[in-house]
Formats: structure tokens, sequence, C-alpha cells
């Protein structure tokens, strides 16, 4: 039994890495720097939101606004941006909206014990359709040329992108094993009747955990408009599922209780790299689509039967 | 070190009903004015029946729930305990069968659920690990604090518990069937420990129905029966015949009818069935016309057994043979349709569907009989709930009542009626009169005498003893996942000799 | 909840999309113009139609405490598949309506299956065959759109009958087949009970399991034949017909109709004075000159006012 969980420790690690490699050996030009670099910078907008949904995922939950708040919040900070409002406050202002959402899910989840699914659904949805109202459906675009710069720059050689996705890479990995707030959360998505006996509220857990969601998604979606310098009401629809396909990838588990957030990362990098190498092969988007699909089914399908023959072999009493 | 640690005086408890409030003005009480206590450096065994209130009785002592009458001192001082967590900061400390720890964290995160040390403003995990560690070798435990839980082994995970508990300086541990699941090596490092802790001054109460376990380790045993303190002893006085009729020797005042008679057709047979791949196989019959009780602990296996025979629960080895034919993989749409029913313990997630009504209860297993044309027919329905209502004597304004309004006598006669209303062969009954008043427990009595007399066949699993005994032609008994016997209904199928073998096994039956 | 008087409360209580139903089309006939015109009445109950032929579906999917993020997408790839069938296949129009439902109940079955038998959660299961399957009509598309559609296949949904499109008439037809089969065949008997209880469904020998995978193909079913009227309606048949966006509007419809997200509780006729609800808003919406935008805002405000009114009257914890 020590085997298997390595193995499927192991198999995490060993497959992308070997995956990796033998693309790279395929396909022309994957290997560039300037490519991989690249696909960070890609893969940098699904790893922040993947950050923030691994603890979703963990408490047994699943954020679907994604979409409508990659959209929704960069479009609020774009708009102010253009109005003559400062950068950091625009900025300030679209992360507030994020984050302002992320609680409303968790208060929703928390005290009306409305499903995760059907709550962050509508949020998405809300705010997907105020991204398009506030602007009558029209994109925006043409940003001060400091703000396009957090998107497109680089700084010590790396793109800034990159470093920021170090940086909530390095903060959900922080909380997780650096705050007692870590273990809580971990304990809500394992044994939720004993967080409760322990005298730790469980609602304060859900709701902070959707609100850093929201946070996550927020600056995601300025990240993008940044490196897109345009705000596009439609954009978020592509990253919705990629992200959740990062984290379970990453090995984060639907059931709840385990994840760590360099795996999901890790998850979006592959995600990244998966569609960078289609892209360079010349494969159809919506193929891609079709793929990546698929696999999210299998994967969850493969860790639930691991899961369950596990159970079944430790069951020791009736 | 004889301080008195515990006193629970007159501490009594009601039945609630269906509409959460208690019973009073009955005899019949999940505690009635029950005295225990505990001393410094004891060992209180502490044994009953199912339903004899022992869970209960502890419960309240572990702060869970609230008792409805009495008092509860803790050296000497009254207290109001008002959850397990003021409980656990007057220092006491619950031990239960199901642990109560988080399978996805490591050992050291579990013990410090809450109360996470901190260095800096950081969650210290060094200290974590340091201390944890520290817990576990004052049990003589030396687990890594870094494993994680899940991978334990059942016995490494209670003392886990057991090192949490003593972390917060309990005096009192309250320990539920704790050696349930243990092998007889981890059985000895538990009972080593409970050693240390009694010369530490600690007291312990050890809920058990293993005599030959305790015998060795008690100081004092107390019996509980139907929710009545019925007596004390230094377990050096201790006589297991004594304590059984303690435990079981209630007075039988009451008739069973009995005018069925057993026929000769097997109906039902189960060989060399094993419940897990760990417990022993389990052969069984029932005949048609006969009434079979399954007797024995709640978590013996009982329930456990029916399930498997319904088709509901896999089992590992072994086969069920129905009316001849083997039913091992059938469904349980495919065993109702062929004659089989189960009414299960839990009536409300299992026997009713909350939300629909009385009639729609009812017709649920046999919507075939009361459809036409693969429609449902309201006059059909409607005149089965009409009878049914009358024949079970159903309290309800009409057959449109939801069913979550019903008392629970009168929902578990929906739930008989349901299964009735397939004509079965074979019924199977899990704890069918739990909860109903001595009247309709008597018409249900009746009922099941008149099914059986009318050809079905019936398995009784029920842990009132003197209705298993009243109504039964042949008893098994099952203890930890398999049966140890089987007693055939005359002058010496008593409750002590169920009770015997529940608690002594095949290995120390004391009279043939 | 014990007493079942018979006051104001308990009646709105027991028929709550019928009355939401009634206040917004008196406010709209009161307060907008032309609302209560013949025409656009007609209009109303023709872009009602295709909804709500796939709330059906989505509606009995909702009962098992389930539900299907693939709704949308399966709307369009039937539309395309339409299409093709009709226009460069030109196949005759049975047979187009025939192989379009077999799509849709094919999908709708992969659903199911995946749902139940490899245990992946619903919305996970569905969120990613959505995914899959707007990618499979894109590529079947090779990105061009269908129009000028053969006139006997727009026949299914164009023909006059007393004024209005023959759609609204199979959407009818639709309806009441579904309302027989779910408050008065056995199925629906024990699709509710499935809903409500679902171990003490099991228990009682109902199939669970065929009836959770039947929902979904039955859903898929629905689904495909939406996508296909949508298409005769515009005469265009494209993969993005539908998307999340008509997922959404369907669900939306559903919970204002009734349908409760923790399963057992819904009904065609709710779910029809649902849809008919919130095409009634998106009229007004259009009448008033607002942004139809503001449409999908305030559909995903309704359903928040459903869930919490829902929640305090009806706890089903």
């Amino acid at each position: 039994m020590v085997f298997s969980s390595f193995a499927r420790r192991g198999s995490l690690f060993l497959l992308p890495i070997l995956g990796f490699l033998a693309l790279g050996s395929f396909i022309p030009h994957f290997l560039d720097v300037s490519n991989l670099l690249n696909v960070v910078r890609q893969s940098s907008i699904i790893g922040i939101c993947a950050v923030g949904m691994t603890y979703v995922i963990i408490i047994k939950g699943i954020d679907l606004s994604i979409a409508g708040l990659l959209a929704f919040c960069p479009m609020v900070s774009g708009l102010l941006m253009l109005a003559g409002f400062g950068i950091v406050a625009s900025m300030a202002a679209g992360v507030a909206a994020g984050i302002a959402l992320g609680l409303f899910n968790g208060l929703m989840v928390a005290r009306l014990a409305v499903p995760a699914f059907i709550t962050t659904l509508v949020v998405g949805q809300i705010s997907q359709g105020l991204a398009l109202i506030v602007n009558g459906g029209r994109s925006i675009g043409a940003f001060p040329a400091r703000y396009v710069f957090i998107g497109n720059g680089a700084l010590l050689g790396l793109p800034v992108s990159d470093l920021i996705l170090f940086l909530f890479l390095a903060m959900g990995y922080f909380i997780q094993r650096k705050t007692a707030l870590g273990n809580h959360i971990l304990a809500l998505g394992g044994n939720e009747t004993v967080l409760r006996q322990e005298g730790i509220s469980a609602a304060k857990v859900q709701f902070l955990v959707f609100g850093f969601s929201g946070f996550c998604a927020a600056v995601a979606g300025l990240l993008l408009s940044a490196q897109l310098d345009t705000v596009h009401p439609t954009q978020g629809d592509a990253y919705q599922l990629d992200a959740i396909a990062a984290c379970i990838i990453g090995g984060v588990d639907l059931a709840g209780g385990r994840g760590s957030i360099p795996m999901a990362v890790a998850g979006a990098l592959v995600i990244g790299c998966l569609r960078n190498a289609l892209d360079l092969l010349g494969v159809h988007p919506f193929m891609q689509n079709v793929v990546i699909g698929s696999v999210i089914i299998l994967i969850v399908f493969l860790s639930g039967v691991v899961r369950r023959r596990t159970e079944l072999a430790t069951r020791g009493t009736l | 070190m004889n301080q008195t640690l515990v006193s629970m005086r007159g501490i009594t408890k009601y039945i609630y009903g269906a509409d959460g409030r208690p019973i009073r003005n009955t005899d019949v009480k999940i505690l009635d004015a029950v005295d225990f206590d505990l001393a410094a450096g004891e060992v209180h065994v502490l044994v009953g029946e199912n339903g004899a209130g022992k869970s209960t009785l502890m419960k309240i002592l572990g702060g869970i729930i609230p008792p409805d009458g009495g008092e509860l001192e803790l050296a000497g001082l009254r207290v109001d305990l008002r959850d397990a967590r003021d409980a656990r900061e007057h220092g006491i400390a619950f031990i239960h069968q199901e642990l109560n720890l988080c399978p996805n964290l490591d050992v050291a995160h579990n013990m410090f659920l809450g109360r996470e040390p901190r260095r800096r403003g950081v969650k210290d995990t060094r200290a974590m690990n340091e201390r944890s560690a520290e817990l576990l070798r004052a049990l003589s435990c030396d687990l890594d604090p870094r494993t994680p839980v899940a991978r334990l082994s059942t016995a490494q995970q209670q003392l886990v518990e057991i090192a949490k508990a003593m972390s917060f300086e309990s005096r009192v541990v309250i320990m539920d069937e704790p050696t349930a699941s243990l092998t007889k090596r981890e059985i000895d490092v538990l009972f080593d420990l409970i050693r240390r802790m009694r010369s530490d001054g600690l007291g312990i109460v050890y809920i058990s129905h293993r005599f030959e376990e305790f015998l060795g380790l008690g100081d004092r045993i107390s019996v509980l029966r139907d929710g009545r303190s019925v007596g004390s002893l230094p377990m050096s006085q201790f006589e297991p015949a004594a304590v059984i009729r303690m435990m079981a020797g209630r007075a039988i005042d009451q008739m069973y009818p009995r005018t069925h008679a057993v026929g000769a057709e097997r109906v039902l047979e189960v060989k060399g069935l094993r419940l897990t791949p760990r417990t022993p196989p389990i052969d069984l019959t029932v005949n048609r016309g006969e009434v079979v009780g399954l007797g024995g602990l709640v978590g013996s296996g009982r329930t456990e057994l029916a399930k498997s025979i319904f088709g509901v629960r896999p089992f590992s080895g072994g086969e069920v043979r129905y009316l001849g034919r083997r039913t091992t993989s059938w469904s349980p749409g495919r065993l109702i349709r062929a004659g089989m029913a189960f009414l299960s313990e839990d009536r409300k997630t299992e026997g009713l569907v909350l939300g629909m009504s009385i009639r729609e209860n009812l017709s649920l297993a046999c919507l075939k009989l009361v459809s036409r044309m693969g429609l449902v027919s309201r006059g059909l329905e409607q005149a089965q709930s009409a009878a049914f209502i009358e024949q079970l004597n159903i309290v309800a304004r009409s057959a449109e009542q939801q069913v979550t309004t019903l008392s629970g006598g009168n929902q578990q006669k929906v739930v008989l009626g349901k299964w009735l209303a397939t004509t079965p062969r074979l019924l199977i009954l899990d704890e069918p009169t739990r909860g109903i008043d001595v009247g309709a427990k008597a018409q249900i009595h009746k009922l099941i005498d008149e099914i059986a007399g009318s050809g079905v066949a019936v398995l009784m699993i029920s842990s009132e003893l003197p209705e298993l005994i009243g109504i039964s032609d042949r008893i098994y008994v099952m203890r930890e996942g398999g049966v140890i016997a089987e007693l055939a209904a005359g002058p010496g199928l008593t409750q002590e000799k169920v009770v015997e073998y529940i608690c002594l096994g095949t290995a120390g039956a004391l009279t043939q | 909840m014990t007493r079942e008087p018979m006051n104001l409360r308990a009646l709105i209580g027991r028929n709550v999309s019928l009355f939401i139903f009634l206040v917004l089309a008196v406010c709209a006939a009161c307060f907008v113009h032309n609302f209560a015109d013949r025409d656009n009445l007609v209009i109303i109950l023709k872009q009602s139609a295709i909804p709500a032929t796939a709330c059906i579906g989505m509606t009995m999917v909702l009962m098992t405490g389930g539900i299907d993020l693939s709704l949308g997408y399966i709307v369009g790839l039937c539309s395309i598949v339409s299409g093709i069938l009709a226009k460069s296949l030109l196949l005759p129009a049975p047979e187009v309506v025939l192989i379009v439902l077999a799509v849709g109940g094919a999908i709708g079955l992969a659903n199911g299956l995946i749902t139940q038998y490899m245990r992946v959660p619903a919305f996970i299961a569905t969120l990613g065959s959505g995914y899959v399957i707007y990618g499979l009509a894109q590529i079947v598309s090779q990105g061009s759109i269908i129009n000028r559609l053969p006139k006997p296949f727009l026949a299914i949904g164009r023909t006059d009958l007393l004024g209005l499109p023959s759609a609204v008439f199979i959407a009818l037809g639709v309806a009441l087949v579904f309302h027989v089969l779910i408050s008065k065949a056995r199925f629906g008997r024990q699709l509710r009970a499935f809903g409500f209880g679902p171990r003490a469904a099991l228990l009682s020998g109902v199939p669970t399991a065929r009836i959770n995978v039947l929902v979904y193909a039955l859903c898929g079913t629905l689904a495909g034949l939406s996508g296909m009227l949508f298409t005769i309606r515009v005469n265009a048949a494209q993969p993005n017909m539908g998307g999340g966006v008509f997922t959404f509007e369907v669900v939306t419809a559903a919970i204002v109709g009734g349908t409760s997200l923790f399963g057992g509780i819904g009904s065609v006729a709710g779910s029809i004075l649902g849809v008919l609800s919130i095409k009634i808003i998106e009229n007004c919406i259009n009448l008033l000159g607002v942004s139809y935008h503001l449409y999908l805002a305030v559909q995903g405000a309704i359903i928040l006012v459903a869930i919490i009114f829902g929640n305090m009257t009806n706890r089903r914890a």
C-alpha cells in the first residue's frame, strides 16, 4: 500500500516531466527559452485562478464564477482607468469587486447551505452580465503603459506575469503550510464534525476560502487584460474549465480534504504546455477543448476508483 | 487516592417525541434517576444491553447531551456542562467508538487542531511535532507525528485520540467499547496504558460487553437495565451469572401471541456468508411460517447481515439462497418482486421518503399493483391507503398527510404497511417496534404472529430480549460479525441465556 | 408545517410559480407599453417554445438532485448537425428529426452513465462533457454557419396553426407527454421518490441507477429537439447556438418554476410557467429599450432571490 501511494505521487511528477521532454523532442521550437517563458506567462492566468480554486475544492466546493470575474473585475478597473482614475486605485477597485463577490459566494454556501456549484454559477452569470452591461457589450482597451507593462513587461529578466504567479504560489503555500487557517481548511474538507467540535467556525472558513478564490480570479483577470491590453466581456470563458482542470491534474481531490497549491500550479503549467504544444502542432483550439474535457472526466473517475479501492482495503470493521 | 471525581445523582433523560418535546408522563424513559460515581485511580466498568442507557449516561457526562433531571458533580462541585468542549475543559475526555480524527491530516495536526502553536505569527510545525511526540511517548507509543492518520491502524488511531485527550489534562476518561477492532496484542498494550492512567490517579469509565476482558482490568462494575441502575459491585465480587441476571433478569409479564406453526419449506438459506474478509462464515435458515430472531449487540452485524441478504450490502464470501434460488447478486427491486421485504431500522432515511405523503409511501414498493398501463391509479392507491390505515390503526388526518408530521409509531406503521402491501414471502424486520408505544407494540406482535401464520417466513432483529424471545421460534445470537449460537424456543431460552452468549461468546457458556 | 390552512399564504406557497407568473403578466400589461398587444404575446409564446422544451429535461435532472451543464452545448451541436443533415446531406425531414434526437439522446446517455457508473459528480461530468461537445460542434461545423435551410425541414417548426407556429405546439405536446409521465406515471413517482430520498427509494425497489441515467438521456434528447427548433426558428444552423447562457436561462426558469435544487420537487407545469415568466421579463426589457445584457444579470438575481426565498420557506436540511 505504501508503494501504490508513492507510485501515485511519483507518477504525478514523472508523467508531466516525461511528457514535457517527449513534446520537446517532437515539436520544433517547443523548448526554446522564449517559448517556455511565454508558456509560463500564459499559464499564469490559469495558475493564479488555480491557487484560489485549490482551497475551494479542498473544502468540497467548486467555483464556477471564475469566468465571470475574469471579465467583470478588469472591466471595472479598466473603465476607471480610462476615466482618468489612478492605476493603483482602479486596480484596487477591481480586486475589491472580486473579493466582494467571492465573499458573497461564501456567505451563500455557509449561511444558506446553497450548493457551491449553483451559487458560483449564478454569481458568475451575474458578473458576466454586468461586464456586458457596463459598456454595452463592447470591449475596452488602450490602457496606460504602466498597466500594460504588468502583463507584458519583464523585471530582472523574468516576465512580470511569472513573478505574480510565483507570488501567488508562495502566498497559497504559506497559508496552507504555515498558518493555523491552512490546517482548518484541510480539516473542513476531511471531517467537518471534528472541526466543529474543536470550536472552529466552519462558516468562517468557507467565507474566507471563497473570498480568497474571488481575490485570485480578480487578480488573474486584471493580469489577463494587462497582457492583452483589452478587456473583452467574454474573455473569461476559456479559463473556467482550465482552472478546474489544473487543480485536478495537480492531484486536488474532488472529494475534498486533499490537495497542494504547488501541485495545482504545476497542473496549470501542464495545461499551458499542452495547449502550447498543440498550438505549435496546428491543432484547433476547439479540439484542445475536447481533449481537456475528456482528460478531466478520466482523472476524476480514476482517482475515485483508487480512493474507493483503498477505502475497501482499510475497512476492518463492519 | 479515594477522591470522588464524578458524582452523578438522579440523572434522568426522557424520550423525545416527533415534535421535539420530551414525553414526561410515562414510565418509559431513556434514563430514570440513575446514580453513578467514579473515584480517582479506579477503572469502573459499565455494562448493559442495547438500550440500557449506558451511552446516553456517558454522553451526559461527556457534555454531549444535557440531562433532563438530576445533578452532576465534579470533584465535589456542581457543574452544568454546556457542550463537549466544556466537558473537556473540566477534565473529561471521551474516547468514542467511531474515532474523531481527520483522516487527511497527520497525527500532530489532528492533535492540535484549533490550538496550533505559533511562533512569531506563523504556525510552529516543529513545536507541534515535538509536543505530539512527547504526548505519544507518555503512552509508550513511538509513532512519527508526521504520519497521515489515514495510514494508521485502528489501534494507533485510538492511541492518538487518547494522547490528544491526555493533552487537555484530563482526570476522567470515558471509553466506549474500545477493544472492538483491536488484536489481542493491541488490547494488551491498551490495558497497560489504562493501568498506568489508573495509577496516575485518573478515573476511567469502561463500557464493554466482553466479560473475559474486563475481569482482569476493572475495579468496580455497574449494571444498567432499561434506563435504571440495577446494581454495583466491586470486581472481586463479580460473578458472571449474577451480573447477567442483573442485566437481563426482567420479569416477562407479557404474553406474546403464538398461533402460527412452522412449515417445512425452506424459504431462506444463508451459507458461509462473510460480512467482511475477517469475520467468520454465517449459516442461517428460515422456514415458511417460522419467526427467526436475530439477537446481539448493536454493531454485532445483525443489520449488516440483513442488508447483505437484501442485496444492498456487498459481502465477502458465501451465498444467499431464497426459495431455492441463488440470489447473491440480485437487486432489491428484483428481490421485492420475488417476495422479499426488508423493514430497515432507520426509518427516516431508509424506510420513508420524507417529503411524500402516507399514500405515496405505502405504494412505493408495489407501484405495479396500483397502476394500470403504467399510470398510477388514484383509485387503487386510495383504496390501498384506506385499507392499511385501518388495518394498522395509523393515526392521521388523511392519507394525504405528509409522513414527516406523523409520530414515530405511526411512521413505523406506514413503513410496515408499505412492505405488507407487497405480499411478501420473506419479511425481514430490523427493530420493528423501536420507538413505538406499548399498545402499538402489542399490535405489531399480533400482526407478526398472523403474518407467520399465513405462511410468511419472518426474520426479526430486535434488541428487546423479552420481545425477541417471546415471538421467535428460534434465535441466532450474533457477536462481532458472526453467529455464535442457535437457540430454540423452549424453557431453556431465557434472556439470561442470550446475554450470556453475548457477553461470554462461545468460549464460556455457563450452562448448556 | 403541521397544519394545512386554506389561507392566502398557503395558497401562494403551493403555487408559487403561478403566482409569480400572474404578478409579472399583470405588471407588464399595466406598466409596459405594447406588452398586451396580440403580436407581442405571440412573440413571447414563440420565444418560449424553445427553452421550454429543454427546460422539461432539465427539470427532471434537477429533480434527481443533479444538473446538466452541457445542455446549452448539446443545443449548439444538434443545431449544426440538423443543418448538415437537412441541407448538405439533403435528408428528408423525418429522418433529420430522428437522427438529431438520437444524437442528443446519446450525449445525454453518456452524461448519465458517467454520473451514475463512473461516480463523477454531475456538475463536473457535464461541465467536462460540455466542453467536449462545444469543441465537437465547432469542428463539425468547420467554422461555418448554414443558412437557407430546406423548406420541408423548416416546416417542422414554422407551419402556421391557429396563428402560432407549429414549434409552439410541439413544445406543448412535449409538455403534455412529460406532464403525464412525471405526475401520473409510475416513472414520475419513482423519480420523485429518488429525488427526495435516494436511499429509501433504492430500498423500496426503485431502480435508482436506471432512472438516474434515463433522466440525463431524456434531457439530452429534449436539448437536441430544442436545438433543432431553434435552428428552424432563425433559419440558421450554427455551433454557437445555445451555449452556457442558454443553460443558465433554462436553470433559472426551472427554479422560478418551483424546482428544488435538492431534488424531489418539480413539475412540468411549474417549469413552463417559469419559462413564460422569464420570457416576459426579457420581453419587457426589450420593449423598455433597456440593454439586453441586463437580462443576463437579472436572471442571476432572480435565481438568487428564488434560492434565498425558497430556503426560508422550505428548509431541506
